[in-house]
């Protein structure tokens, strides 16, 4: 396994100093495929806030091992907490994968926009580019968003729910490209979803938030008759 | 014809409040279209309103404080009022705002106890105001007659300024109010561009309120970006189209409000009420053509 690129230790989180989980401690490797599962309120949102830097940690220490500063995290949220009151067409969503790159007082240049472009046409998503974004199926939106991400030449992909909305047909694409571009440009993948089959098929290791404790481990050792059993039955018990 | 030709001569003796006009009516759609955006219009109530009891306050002062205010001192009148409503505007603002990301409480009935406690409290202060009675309470009531040349050059140069700021940053402004956390992962200070829109939004307003009132700040606030957002396609139309409509809605109306002796202010926000009228019918046409083909 490659080294680790985040690392928690001993970690808690949860908001206004009140811990939701806590004890968190494992490692993400580089250029691996990680899926984060649990239920609903199990602390999923909260643990991606706090990796992502977007509030902080009750308590212990969350490390970055990224060469040349932070890492810079492609985030792909769900496409239906976007406002469709903006008049965005799926470029302009997607060029703002750029704006860290472009300074305050500066445009995007026509070199980053053609690397927008590329970004788009890697999601296959240049054919509705040009219209609205709040007008596009939720398959498109997620690969306009998929393509912002990419925009960011990021060090770690963070898909929130990608599909959350989509219809099957779109979900199994979007799996499919996602495992794609992650093979093609090694890039370190942190998938948040409910979907067991598809983490089977496509994620190495699992994060798995269950009643409060924190399973890590790679999917041939989760995704044993036993363990899910085991899993399943704490739920049910 | 003629009165278009008069009002267009350089030598027009209301030139001023046309210029002041037609600034207003381009500028305030700019930080409208952001209000709109992120579903602020309320606040675009009560700002202006907040706004014009920062003037009727500060106007009090001298009186007060027994502070001498002859007819000489028309540009100290001026600055007074400036200060008065862009302190009220911008504290009132970066309260509300600050309130809001809290989240706690009801946000409408923050906005419209602010809105109405301020436009009575505006209407006590100038009561007992001698000053209300040389023009002051016009203003408040959106007559756009008499602009001095300080007049016109502070509300250019304040505006002007809130443009270059929207111009230059307007990238950074837009990510922030679209996508909070992708702009937050990147590393962007959300805080500070939050801050900064909403101090040019209360500026503007501070501005806009002085020059023709709050009713219509609130009118140019609010219906240009309404209408220009039926027939956007994209944001850079949007964000034309709504400071255009503003800035020919203001001549336009300043035009039939002189030709027919009307006061302007009323007479502009009423012909931007028609003009979304009639594009919010022209749109409904076209989706009900494009249903039937």
């Amino acid at each position: 396994m490659n080294p680790p690129i985040i690392t928690l230790d001993n970690l808690a989180i949860g908001y206004d100093g009140q811990a939701v989980l806590s004890g968190i401690s494992l490692a993400i490797a580089r250029d691996s495929f990680t899926a984060l599962l649990g239920a609903n309120g199990t602390g999923k949102s909260t643990l991606l806030k706090t990796l992502l830097g977007l509030q902080p940690a009750v308590a212990g220490q969350i490390k970055m091992n990224s060469t040349g500063g932070p890492p810079v995290f492609g985030y792909v949220p769900q496409a239906i907490q976007f406002d469709p009151l903006y008049p965005l067409t799926g470029f302009d969503v997607a060029l703002m994968g750029v704006f860290q790159r472009v300074g305050p007082m500066k445009f995007p240049s026509r070199a980053e926009k053609a690397f927008v472009r590329e970004c788009l046409h890697a999601t296959a998503a240049d054919d509705f580019a040009g219209r609205k974004f709040s007008q596009l199926s939720g398959g498109q939106k997620q690969r306009v968003l998929i393509a912002r991400a990419l925009a960011t030449k990021p060090d770690i992909l963070v898909l929130d729910e990608p599909t959350a909305g989509v219809d099957v047909a779109a979900t199994r694409s979007l799996l499919e490209f996602i495992s794609q571009i992650h093979q093609e440009r090694n890039l370190t993948v942190l998938l948040v979803t409910h979907d067991l089959p598809l983490v089977k098929k496509h994620a190495q290791q699992i994060i798995w938030l269950h009643n409060g404790a924190v399973l890590h481990g790679s999917v041939a050792e989760l995704f044993t008759p036993e363990r899910l059993a085991a899993i399943f039955e704490m739920e049910v018990g | 014809m003629e009165t278009l030709k008069e009002i267009i001569s350089p030598d027009f003796l209301l030139r001023n409040s046309v210029y002041t006009s037609v600034l207003v009516g381009f500028a305030c759609p700019l930080v409208g279209v952001f209000l709109v955006l992120r579903r602020l219009v309320f606040m675009g109530v009560a700002l202006p309103q907040i706004s014009s009891t920062g003037v009727a306050l500060a106007l009090s002062l001298p009186l007060w404080l027994g502070l001498k205010m002859d007819a000489g001192s028309e540009h100290t009148e001026h600055l007074l009022a400036f200060a008065g409503s862009s302190a009220f505007t911008l504290a009132a603002i970066l309260i509300l705002a600050f309130m809001e990301r809290r989240g706690r409480g009801l946000p409408e009935g923050r906005l419209g106890a602010a809105y109405v406690v301020s436009a009575a409290a505006s209407i006590l202060l100038l009561s007992k105001n001698r000053f209300a009675e040389m023009g002051w309470l016009d203003l408040l009531k959106g007559e756009i007659i008499t602009v001095s040349n300080f007049d016109l050059a502070l509300t250019g140069g304040a505006l002007a300024f809130v443009l270059l700021v929207l111009g230059l940053f307007s990238k950074e402004l837009l990510f922030v109010s679209f996508d909070r956390a992708m702009a937050a992962t990147l590393g962007k200070n959300v805080l500070f561009w939050d801050a900064l829109l909403y101090l040019l939004i209360g500026f503007t307003v501070s501005i806009a309120v002085l020059s023709v009132g709050p009713l219509i700040a609130f009118g140019f606030l609010l219906v240009p970006a309404l209408t220009a957002h039926i027939f956007a396609r994209n944001l850079k139309v949007f964000v034309l189209l709504a400071s255009v409509l503003g800035g020919v809605a203001a001549f336009l109306g300043f035009w039939i409000a002189y030709a027919w002796d009307l006061p302007v202010g009323p007479t502009d926000v009423v012909l931007l009420g028609l003009v979304y009228a009639l594009a919010a019918a022209v749109r409904g046409l076209m989706q009900l053509a494009a249903k039937q083909r």
